[in-house]
């Protein structure tokens, strides 16, 4: 081997070892997103998260790619601060999807191809009226219902409606047909856990036949054992009689009373919603800011759903702070900067303000890499802080570049200069 | 009680919000700014989250009122518990003791809807006007989201309204009289900078008002700190020419402020020569361009609040408006507390001129 040979097999050992380096060090370059298979192949999609982290624009961001991909789309929200209206620059939704109309927004029969996009908001009132009517006996039970002060509570303030709303709202849809895809924006529950276990919680309410003992000594219990719970629930309703007066307990009482053989119904409805949503083709996609608290939520979430075995489909961290990498400056330097003229200090302050957008990028990586090392295996798209706020369309759009763009060199670096 | 004296004066501030927008971090810096004026001081957190407890490097918080900062003690209430204190105190005993025999206690209270807030702002209530030894000065009540506070709050008396006697009446008329009167309670709304969330929380001031209750002011968090001022006008002549900033730079860290870049062309490498003694390297143009660039948008994203921030003080029509800062490491735990207290008694929701006590 003469020594140019021997030069050559050198270069290319050192190109493969850093190739390798290199892989080893940027294992993720430019893989997809994985929010492109979701939009492609997903039957019902739920965005989920805590409170103001850019669930609703995130959810429109999906559905507005699925409908210009060629999926028929629906996007359904709960928010009552009618925040996807004002993302869509719609100023009404009704309780049904209705077409979102705006300039390149795919629609059916508009012989661009077959996507078309629809939204709908949730009137949680309206959706739990029709679920009554859909499980009435007859005509007076549901009039009874309807009329009942204790329902009209409980259809509008209970904790946890919205959340079962929302899945009987998904699965009346989903049985329809009319769509390829159903994007969900969950309500905006500080609590995670809500929004599992609120079918069941509210079937525990439903179905509480120990409360229905205790609140309605007049209907016939039965003998047996039951009669000493009886004598017991007795004694407890006349001191919450005392406590309350009495016509709370007779509302209550006629609810449950008019509400007599509908349990059933609503217990294996949620028990098909449940399993509708661990189908291989549902993804959940948790969103989040890089702040602690919704990241807290995130991992918790996560955590959650694979336990319950529902799929996960993807982590999305929105706002994501980034710095741009300068040489470094000692600290001697920005000393002589800060003791310097006007132009000195000017540079010394925008040194300062790099650094702590530096930190601040940094200790968001930091809290970003903790919680995935608390979470099953999850996908990340990390959104940068946007200039502007998502209000519209073009917003939309701009925000699903960055969702569907190739996940970059560094995880650290969301534009690829890491 | 002028609205400048929210925190010196209000027997019962409740902090509420939309998610996500701030109302636990606000609810703990009120809470031991309070603290800090020398005024014996509660907070109380009511939806089972325990979202108070870390922010004072706890754990959790329980239902016996922990002290948690000088002068503050903190508070998870948790329904049960309220249920058996408040049946305790009218006489119950045998029921609160046969509920928890039966755990029946989350089915009773959400059964009735609203039963279990009357027992948690009832306990609240409780805690605001509690008299003797164990009396507070100050309550802060970490609340409910915006979009369920007024349910919350006036969940005794929509119970009351079923229930037209009895104690459950009874409580219900005088916790509606701490409520609104605004001279012993303040509703203060958390916001963001951003613009969704203004427009929310003008919603939720209209909401606050056609419910009667004494909305006291907003505190608005992460607001980016504007620290160039004025000379952010020079910012775009600088972006076409940095020639000055590369004048100082060559002056203080050595170099001839030209162009070095990296051999793959991806940035700039700070020279090995001309640079002084202590090793620094020279800032070239695309450096500078760098700092420029982030400081523009910086200074937008200032703007973009600052405008943010007017248009919430107009609709809150001269209610104060107090500003936290964004902290790097976010509002995480005490010390960052601490910080965002300091800044609250410098804001216009205490007192100007105030006597404090140093812990």
């Amino acid at each position: 081997m003469n020594a140019n040979a021997n030069a050559k097999a050198n270069a290319n050992a050192n190109a493969k070892a850093n190739a390798k380096a290199d892989r080893k060090a940027r294992p993720e370059r430019d893989s997809a997103s994985p929010l492109l298979e979701i939009v492609e192949n997903a039957r019902i999609v739920i965005c989920c998260g805590s409170g103001g982290v850019g669930k609703t624009s995130t959810a429109a961001a999906v559905a507005l790619r699925a409908a210009e991909r060629g999926r028929r789309t629906c996007v359904l929200t709960i928010d009552p601060a009618r925040r996807l209206a004002q993302a869509l620059g719609l100023d009404l939704l009704a309780n049904t999807p209705k077409p979102v109309r705006g300039k390149g927004v795919p629609s059916a029969g508009d012989g661009a191809g077959p996507g078309s996009l629809d939204a709908m908001m949730l009137d949680m009132r309206r959706t739990f009226d029709e679920v009554i009517e859909r499980y009435a006996r007859d005509e007076e039970q549901l009039d009874r219902i309807l009329a009942n002060r204790f329902y009209q509570r409980l259809s509008s303030t209970l904790a946890g409606t919205h959340e079962y709303m929302a899945m009987e709202k998904l699965y009346e849809l989903h049985e329809s047909h009319r769509y390829d895809l159903l994007v969900v924006d969950t309500p905006p529950t500080r609590s995670a856990l809500d929004f599992l276990d609120a079918p069941d919680r509210l079937n525990e309410l439903l179905d509480a036949r120990a409360f229905r003992l205790l609140i309605a000594p007049a209907r016939r219990v039965g003998g047996g054992y039951l009669k000493g719970l009886n004598l017991a629930t007795t004694a407890m309703t006349r001191m919450v009689r005392r406590l309350t007066g009495s016509e709370l307990l007779a509302e209550v009482g006629e609810f449950f009373a008019a509400f007599e053989g509908m349990y059933d119904g609503f217990k294996e409805r949620a028990q098909r919603v449940y399993e509708l949503l661990k189908l291989g083709s549902t993804a959940f996609v948790v969103v989040a800011t890089p702040e602690a608290g919704a990241l807290r939520e995130a991992g918790y979430f996560a955590n959650r759903l694979a336990a319950d075995r529902m799929p996960l489909g993807a982590l999305v961290v929105n706002r994501v702070h980034q710095a741009r990498p300068i040489p470094e400056v000692p600290a001697s330097a920005l000393e002589r900067l800060a003791g310097g003229g006007a132009d000195a200090r000017l540079l010394a302050e925008l040194l300062e303000q790099h650094h702590a957008l530096e930190a601040l990028a940094a200790a968001e990586q930091e809290r970003i890499a903790s919680l995935l090392a608390r979470v099953p295996n999850i996908g990340v798209v990390q959104v940068p802080l946007l200039a502007d706020d998502v209000h519209d369309l073009a917003g939309l759009r701009r925000l699903g570049a960055r969702l569907f763009a190739p996940i970059p060199v560094s995880p650290g670096h969301p534009d690829g200069v890491g | 009680m002028t609205p400048q004296d929210v925190l010196d004066r209000a027997r019962l501030v409740v902090v509420t919000g939309k998610g996500g927008t701030g109302k636990s971090t606000v609810a703990a810096a009120l809470a031991m700014a309070g603290g800090l004026r020398g005024r014996s001081t509660l907070v109380a957190e009511v939806e089972g989250r325990q979202g108070l407890a870390p922010l004072f490097g706890k754990r959790v918080l329980g239902h016996d009122e922990p002290r948690v900062a000088t002068r503050v003690n903190g508070l998870a209430v948790d329904p049960e518990a309220s249920l058996r204190e408040y049946l305790g105190r009218y006489g119950f005993a045998p029921l609160a003791r046969l509920l928890t025999w039966a755990k029946l206690t989350s089915i009773i209270t959400a059964a009735a809807p609203g039963l279990g807030d009357v027992l948690l702002v009832g306990k609240v209530w409780e805690a605001a006007t509690r008299p003797g030894l164990n009396a507070y000065e100050l309550v802060v009540l970490d609340a409910p989201p915006t979009g369920r506070v007024v349910p919350f709050l006036r969940a005794p008396e929509t119970v009351a309204e079923l229930a037209r006697v009895g104690p459950i009446r009874h409580q219900a008329d005088r916790v509606k009289a701490l409520l609104d009167d605004p001279k012993r309670c303040a509703v203060l709304l958390t916001c963001l900078p951003e613009e969704l969330p203004v427009t929310e929380t003008l919603e939720a001031a209209a909401t606050l008002r056609a419910a009667g209750l004494p909305l006291a002011g907003a505190v608005v968090c992460r607001v980016t700190p504007d620290r160039l001022g004025s000379r952010a006008s020079r910012l775009a002549a600088l972006a076409k020419d940095p020639a000055p900033l590369a004048k100082a730079a060559a002056e203080a860290l050595g170099g001839s402020g030209g162009m070095v870049p990296r051999p793959d062309g991806s940035r700039a490498e700070p020279m090995a020569v001309a640079g002084p003694p202590d090793g620094s390297g020279p800032l070239e143009p695309d450096s500078l361009g760098v700092l420029i660039g982030e400081a523009r948008d910086r200074q937008r994203q200032v703007n973009r609040e600052r405008r943010l921030i007017k248009e919430l003080a107009a609709g809150l029509e001269g209610l104060p408006v107090a500003e936290l800062p964004l902290l790097p490491d976010g509002a995480s735990g005490p010390e960052a507390i601490r910080t965002l207290a300091e800044q609250l008694l410098d804001s216009p929701l205490a007192s100007p001129a105030p006597t404090r006590v140093h812990a």
